[in-house]
């Protein structure tokens, strides 16, 4: 298509024939490009965005910015003479934080500036794809690894302590997960396919491989060296970790730098005594900013993995029930109906005080746990659908019903369940806060709800810094997702858009 | 009408069924299963064998060693109305007394034949003027039951450690089939020849004696004290339908494990505390909401309608912890402000108050027990209402727009009705339908909500015990609470679905 524009940028006059031609005519915007057109165009809807982005910013590089590890390490001889030069942040990192940081690296480029003919949503999707697979490796190896050393398996544990590192276990894994996710249609033609798949399964395995599991850390080593003069360290721009807490320097207050507590006054003039808590420690001397940067993490992936979960189960039993009414739908409502019995916190509550505490269990349960919300939705939408003329041809010409359910009618029906995923997320923020505050949350990790926990003491005693710092993230995170769901809405239904006009 | 309410009150019992059932199989999967707070309890003790023998006692004693949908059926039959076997009986403080169960054979009886079960002979005492003696000697009967029942588990427990300690005697092929931790199943061992010349064949031997002895102990007792019960010494509960088979009664919630008291005790001390917040939070939300969704609909599009929108939506998008948190850190903490209590529900001398406030001869101010009250449930309340104030001015306001734009309002309008009966009478009564559907989201929210806000503010009701019961993993108060919660909750929704076609005469359900 011609521009019909003149050099001097003003509209001319086109003939008829150029119209019937289609010249100047502008190509209609898809569905989607036009809602988040119209998302954009509210402000809270913005605000939403940037925070989770700052959010999201936070979980991929909180191990570089927030660490006790120092970037840069020179050991000095008696002389004051480099004798050997370290990097001990990036030989801790776990390969979930490698992997985050390079598919943010390679992925925003990717996404930006890839091949054009696969179009944005396209790249979004391989992206999506090579980041779920790897990640994917990464937990399944590495936990199936520990558990293979443990187990009482006399091959498997074998194969989990070779010297070589368990490449076999790995490797199987990589291989298994690869060869899954070569079904996901990413490309139209195969061998860019199978060239993602592999390098994807290639960079988890040899992650896993490379970080050679958990090390004994000891960071006060550090400190003591760094005084000693034995080491000249380059340190992180919040040298503090989650896990390094010292007991004298419990319920320090925001902005105070470590030698001005009493209790730590002989670090004076060192490097380590200029150090400050930004936004002072918790009752076991935690630092609070290096915590909270931590715990985006986990804010992030349990929005994320949980509603993905309770959608996965939600719209697939929804269809079920909406495309086959009659007595499948009766039965299946009555499932629905025992978890709308009793209030999902309440089953939650329970659940989470009775399995093992870990991130991923709870991610289950919250998943497993609130899916009717998204059924009921798919469910009325698929009522209304199935008798409509597509579907009954899809029907006639004797397609399978898998692709009846999920190619022909969820594209048209997946509407409101996507405008609530963004409410589910919210809401499983906010349950993750209250389990975590409730001393159901997962161990050994940095959670803002488990800050907030701390702020009121059995003692009575109340920290504010504990209190205001993660209660302000968990508000800020809930709301967002909130105001991004409340303009998605807007954005699409269309029975309020009329009436806006 | 009639129709439709018993429909609905038969889809309630296999929803309540289902979701019974659902948390008994959460609890009984979990790691440590349904008796991880016993082995706690036992595990004070410093003798193993003693805990193990305990621990076997309380299984017994709480049906633990059952399959799981066996144990989940006794349950049912306990909390069904219609009851099957011997009646029970009831005490006079009203508590439920059950038949004496029946004792297990001793196992193993193809190698270790077990003696003759006795039959005894006892007449109990009875007659006029004699009650008090009966039940003394009947509770006595009951006590001596009980022990030698304890006795004879324990001597059990020791006969299959016992067996164990043989097995691992005897050598390579048999001890493949000891369990993971080190029992021995008796059902595992049927072709099992005694062999003289093991070590513990002796042992052995003395601890089958042993049971078999305490076996018959137990069963006499226990049959000594069933003829003392058949011969009712309290009344009989419940209604009987055929006798000595079915017959109505009371849902048993059954006993706390982890406090030895009835779950019922328990659950109505804590119930009328949680509703009474919830009772007070109810109106609260939809007088705030409701006239705010008026406004904010009449005035679309204006300063307060934004205004409101956009506080409602960021007090909604706090967490009930959070606002916990900071409504006891900074009103009610003494570091802060203070100006509220802390936790509770009365002030520690409320039960000398008086109902009302007064002012008392010296002219000093008393506030009373109601002021109390309330002052103690202001915050909880206040945590508990905030969340709905978005939820419900939204629907209103949708609702009320929705037909603000109908032809009625339109003809009324232009006949001259003035406007705020428009508003009102038109407008508003129309708009009342989603409003009570509103009921239905809001008041399960709530009763979650309360169990959060219990724990934080330290309120005796449902939440403090639910949570108190998933740390001790008491199986029966969760399990209870489990079903009340979901009673009331569907109860609840029935309501509305009632309501509803009281509000709107097009709504019928026939």
């Amino acid at each position: 298509m011609s521009d019909a524009k003149t050099d001097s940028g003003a509209p001319r006059a086109i003939s008829g024939i150029e119209v019937m031609r289609g010249v100047g005519a502008q190509q209609a915007k898809g569905f989607w490009s036009d809602a988040w057109e119209r998302v954009l165009q509210r402000k809270g809807a913005v605000f939403g965005i940037l925070w989770i982005s700052v959010v999201a910013f936070f979980a991929i590089f909180a191990p570089v910015l927030a660490s006790a590890h120092p970037v840069r390490l020179e050991r000095l001889d008696a002389a004051g003479a480099v004798t050997a030069v370290e990097w001990p942040l990036f030989n801790n990192l776990s390969p979930t934080d490698w992997l985050l940081m390079i598919g943010f690296v390679v992925g925003v480029p990717w996404v930006l500036f890839g091949p054009k003919a696969l179009g944005r949503s396209g790249r979004l999707g391989v992206l999506a794809v090579a980041m779920l697979q790897a990640g994917l490796t990464v937990v399944v190896a590495g936990s199936v690894v520990k558990w293979a050393d443990g187990s009482g398996v006399e091959w498997l544990k074998q194969a989990a302590r070779l010297q070589s590192g368990p490449w076999p276990i790995i490797g199987g894994i990589a291989a298994l997960i690869g060869l899954v996710t070569l079904v996901v249609p990413t490309f139209n033609s195969r061998a860019p396919r199978f060239a993602t798949v592999i390098v994807t399964a290639v960079i988890a395995a040899t992650l896993v491989l490379a970080s050679g599991g958990q090390k004994l850390i000891n960071f006060e080593r550090y400190i003591d060296d760094e005084r000693a003069g034995k080491i000249r360290a380059v340190w992180a721009p919040i040298p503090w970790s989650p896990q390094y807490t010292r007991s004298d320097m419990s319920a320090i207050k925001p902005g105070t730098a470590v030698a001005e507590n009493p209790k730590l006054a002989e670090f004076a003039g060192t490097k380590f005594g200029e150090r400050r808590s930004w936004l002072g420690t918790d009752a076991l001397g935690g630092d609070v900013l290096a915590q909270m940067m931590w715990a985006c993490r986990l804010s992030i992936s349990i929005g994320l993995v949980s509603t993905g979960i309770s959608l996965l189960i939600g719209v697939t039993i929804g269809a079920i029930m909406g495309y086959f009414g009659g007595w499948i739908d009766l039965l299946l409502f009555r499932v629905v109906e025992i978890f709308m019995a009793v209030p999902v916190l309440f089953l939650l509550i329970v659940a989470a005080g009775v399995l093992p505490r870990d991130t991923y269990v709870m991610m289950a349960i919250i998943g497993c746990f609130s899916w009717t919300g998204a059924a009921r939705f798919t469910r009325a939408e698929f009522l209304k659908l199935r008798k409509q003329d597509f579907v009954q041809a899809a029907q006639a010409t004797g397609l399978p019903l898998r692709a009846i359910l999920f190619r022909h009618m969820l594209p048209n029906g997946v509407t409101p369940v996507l405008v609530d995923a963004s409410f589910a997320i919210a809401a499983a923020i906010s349950v993750e806060a209250t389990l975590s505050f409730l001393g159901l949350g997962p161990d050994g990790q940095a959670s803002w709800g488990k800050l907030l926990s701390s702020a009121t003491a059995s003692t009575g005693t109340f920290v504010w810094w504990l209190a205001v710092f993660p209660g302000l993230a968990i508000f800020l995170s809930v709301l967002s997702y909130n105001l991004l769901g409340e303009a998605l809405r807007d954005a699409i239904d269309p029975k309020l858009r009329k009436a806006a006009h | 009408m009639v129709n439709f309410l018993l429909r609905r009150l038969l889809f309630m019992v296999p929803t309540v069924l289902g979701i019974t059932f659902m948390v008994f199989m959460l609890l009984a999967l979990a790691p440590g299963g349904i008796g991880a707070g016993l082995a706690v309890q036992g595990g004070q003790m410093s003798d193993t064998s003693k805990v193990a023998q305990m621990q076997a006692y309380l299984e017994d004693r709480y049906g633990l060693n059952d399959p799981v949908v066996v144990q989940y059926l006794r349950w049912l039959g306990r909390i069904s109305p219609v009851k099957f076997g011997e009646r029970d009986l009831r005490n006079a403080s009203g508590d439920r007394v059950s038949a004496p169960r029946e004792i297990k054979q001793p196992e193993m009886a193809w190698l270790f034949t077990p003696p003759d079960a006795p039959t005894v002979v006892f007449t109990p005492v009875s007659g006029e003027g004699q009650q008090e003696q009966q039940i003394e000697e009947f509770k006595k009967l009951q006590r001596d039951a009980e022990g030698a029942r304890r006795a004879y588990i324990g001597s059990a427990r020791l006969f299959k450690d016992t067996l164990a300690d043989y097995v691992r005697e005897a050598g390579a092929p048999w001890t493949d089939r000891l369990e993971p931790k080190g029992g021995a199943e008796p059902e595992n061992f049927r072709d099992l020849k005694l062999d003289p010349a093991n070590a513990k064949f002796g042992a052995l031997h003395q601890a089958a004696d042993d049971m078999h002895k305490k076996w018959s102990l137990a069963e006499e007792a226990r049959q000594r004290a069933y003829i003392a019960f058949k011969a009712q010494p309290y009344p009989l509960s419940g209604y009987g339908v055929i006798p000595g088979a079915v017959y109505l009664d009371s849902p048993d919630l059954g006993v706390a494990f982890s406090k030895n008291r009835p779950v019922w005790d328990l659950i109505s001390a804590a119930l009328p505390v949680t509703l009474l917040i919830n009772l007070i939070a109810f109106p609260i939300s939809y007088l705030v909401a409701v006239p705010t969704g008026i406004l904010a609909a009449t005035r679309r599009g204006g300063w307060f309608d934004v205004l409101s929108g956009v506080m409602y939506l960021s007090l909604y998008s706090i967490p009930t912890v959070l606002a916990g948190v900071f409504a006891i850190g900074f009103l009610a903490n003494k570091q802060y402000l203070g100006l509220f209590p802390v936790s509770g529900l009365h002030d520690s001398a409320a039960s000398t108050y008086t109902f009302l406030p007064y002012w008392d001869d010296a002219g000093t101010w008393r506030e009373g027990w109601l002021l109390d009250l309330l002052w103690h449930v202001a915050l909880p309340v206040l945590c508990l209402v905030y969340a709905s104030f978005a939820v419900l001015s939204k629907q209103t306001r949708a609702a009320m727009l929705e037909n603000f734009n109908a032809d009625y309002v339109r003809t009324a309008k232009a006949k001259g009705v003035p406007r705020n009966d428009v508003v009102m009478r038109h407008v508003f009564r129309n708009s009342l339908l989603p409003l009570i559907t509103m009921f239905v989201g809001i008041f399960p929210a709530m009763l979650a909500g309360s169990v959060v806000i219990e724990r934080i503010f330290t309120i005796p009701g449902m939440g403090s015990l639910i949570i108190e019961a998933i740390d001790l993993r008491d199986r029966e108060i969760i399990l209870a609470n489990t079903f009340m919660i979901a009673c009331v909750n569907l109860f609840a929704l029935l309501l509305a679905d009632i309501l509803y076609a009281v509000a709107d005469p097009r709504v019928s359900y026939e």
